[in-house]
């Protein structure tokens, strides 16, 4: 059973189209993330899967069953900025989103010491820095110890210490069997904690799968098929080959190729040559994270 | 039931409590004023405090203040919208209708403080100034719980206007205006027959002018409703209100 099901999900504001379509499945265990440009719709689908936001079309299932006020305190989840009472101090502010939660009131201390606000659980929320805003809301998600943790942009605000300790902190809790979403625009940050990720541009779902399929940095190959060597059957051949993942026409009649990591560019050239398939030039195209990553949100 | 949530966001705001204790001030003062008037040269002192009268004249008086707890009630509700904190509950766990039942606790509340004032101020001026009343002071008991009524009406249409304009500046103004100057033009122009079923013409009704049977023999029969008939309408009226604001909520994107 998934513990997140998106269905044909859709969101417009007024005459703008925020979210078109989108389908995707989050699996137990899972640290899954939505990676998208700012504005892409990954905050939207979020709030539309925690009840916040009102989907324009489309269905959302949490533990394989509709959406409910109980099966959302099973979720920890911090949506875009941290919301709090302003005038409360940290503490006063956990306590009551323990109450909520339904969860144990003495957690509070326990999710105050995790993100290192044990010494300032007395001040008012409204003095806090950016950094600690935001620590203070991942310590409200560890309240009640739920099975489902949701961060948007968890990193945001933070320094470079305060961000490893995050990922470190998403680490651990994957490796105690919680499913992560975690929604960045950061490819780092997703590279670095995710099991799969689904890309967004445009409120639409551009990839989605294991992070290894998706963000692949594996260099391409191009080829340029000889001049009596047709470039249709040059890729219906690559086509067929087990260990060609993906095979594009570029312009200019040259095609491009993603190898498996088992096969390199003399494999390419060797299997067509014996279907009398000749190549004019073969080189290799190195890519970066960056570029495969704009390449999907193109 | 949010009741436990929604103490813990009040009891530490100091706006909530400079508003209660503004309310019970200006009551109190109100009041000890009021006896220190003469009229035709005669101080209306002892009249006013006399038991069991001093109740139905104390709700009347207070009914004035009533807007200080619709306007604390309106900072509580678009507070919520503010600071997303309506937005963050949800996504905690709450439903759309705990929220809803949370701010119908917040205004029980209120309404509670204000009777208690009432009761308070009732006692303190019936007991220093008009005791030998005293023994007749439960006979008029029930204007106070007429009062509790109409506070509690009338903070269901605050939190309504709260709901549908969300931001307190303009809500807090929306409600005052429909109060003082909207529902009253269009008593003007309604016939008297229709307009006594207005809400807040309800929500007034339900703790009359005093003397008002002695105007009733001068100027003829008015045609406002009785305190108990007024408040059968009075509780649809809070219905209505909290269950359109409940389905506001739910409609819209937090």
């Amino acid at each position: 059973m998934a513990i997140l099901e998106l269905d044909n999900l859709s969101k417009t504001y007024g005459g703008t189209t925020a979210l078109k379509g989108l389908t995707l499945q989050v699996e137990p265990g899972s640290v899954y993330g939505l990676l998208g440009p700012n504005g892409s719709g990954k905050t939207t689908t979020l709030g539309i899967a925690l009840g916040v936001l009102r989907a324009s079309g489309g269905t959302v299932r949490w533990f394989g069953q509709e959406p409910t006020a109980a099966n959302r305190r099973r979720i920890g989840a911090l949506l875009e900025t941290p919301n709090f009472f302003p005038y409360l101090s940290a503490r006063q502010n956990l306590l009551l989103a323990a109450d909520i939660k339904q969860a144990d009131p003495r957690s509070v201390d326990q999710a105050l010491d995790s993100v290192g606000l044990g010494t300032r659980q007395h001040d008012a929320f409204r003095g806090f820095s950016l950094g600690m805003k935001q620590r203070l809301a991942l310590a409200s998600t560890l309240l009640g110890n739920p099975e489902v943790l949701v961060l948007d942009e968890p990193t945001n605000g933070l320094d470079p210490q305060g961000i490893a300790e995050v990922r470190s902190l998403v680490q651990r809790l994957a490796a105690e069997g919680k499913t992560i979403i975690l929604a960045s625009h950061l490819l780092d940050e997703i590279e670095k904690v995710c099991t799969h990720v689904a890309v967004l541009q445009r409120g639409e779902l551009r990839a989605a799968g294991p992070v290894g399929n998706i963000l692949a940095t594996a260099d391409r190959v191009l080829l340029r098929p000889a001049p009596d060597t047709p470039a249709a059957l040059v890729q219906q051949a690559l086509t067929v080959l087990p260990w060609v993942t993906d095979v594009r026409a570029e312009t200019g009649g040259i095609l491009s190729a993603a190898l498996a990591a088992s096969h390199g560019p003399a494999d390419v050239n060797r299997a067509l040559f014996e279907q009398g398939l000749v190549l004019a030039g073969l080189e290799i195209r190195h890519r970066s994270l960056e570029a495969q990553f704009l390449e999907l949100t193109k | 039931m949010l009741f436990r949530p929604e103490l813990r966001k009040i009891l530490p705001y100091r706006t909530v409590w400079i508003i209660l204790l503004a309310y019970a001030v200006l009551l109190m003062l109100f009041v000890g004023a009021g006896g220190n008037v003469t009229l035709n040269g005669q101080q209306l002192g002892q009249s006013l405090y006399v038991f069991p009268a001093l109740w139905s004249k104390l709700a009347y008086v207070a009914s004035y203040f009533t807007m200080l707890l619709g306007v604390l009630l309106i900072i509580l509700i678009t507070d919520e919208f503010q600071f997303r904190t309506f937005r963050q509950q949800v996504i905690d766990g709450a439903s759309v209708g705990e929220l809803v039942q949370g701010k119908l606790a917040a205004s029980g509340v209120l309404a509670g403080f204000g009777m208690l004032v009432v009761l308070g101020v009732g006692f303190y001026f019936g007991l220093t100034r008009a005791a030998a009343t005293v023994d007749q002071a439960a006979a008029g008991l029930p204007a106070v719980l007429f009062y509790g009524a109409q506070v509690l009406g009338l903070l269901a249409l605050a939190a309504l206007v709260a709901v549908l304009v969300r931001r307190s500046g303009a809500a807090i103004l929306v409600f005052l205006l429909y109060l003082w100057v909207a529902e009253p033009l269009l008593r003007l122009s309604l016939p008297d027959e229709l307009d006594r079923y207005l809400p807040a013409k309800i929500f007034n009704s339900l703790t009359p002018m005093p003397g008002q049977e002695l105007l009733d023999t001068v100027a003829g029969p008015s045609l406002a409703l009785l305190p108990t008939q007024a408040l059968p309408l009075a509780l649809a009226y809070m219905a209505l209100f909290w269950a359109l604001s409940y389905l506001l909520l739910r409609s819209r994107d937090l």
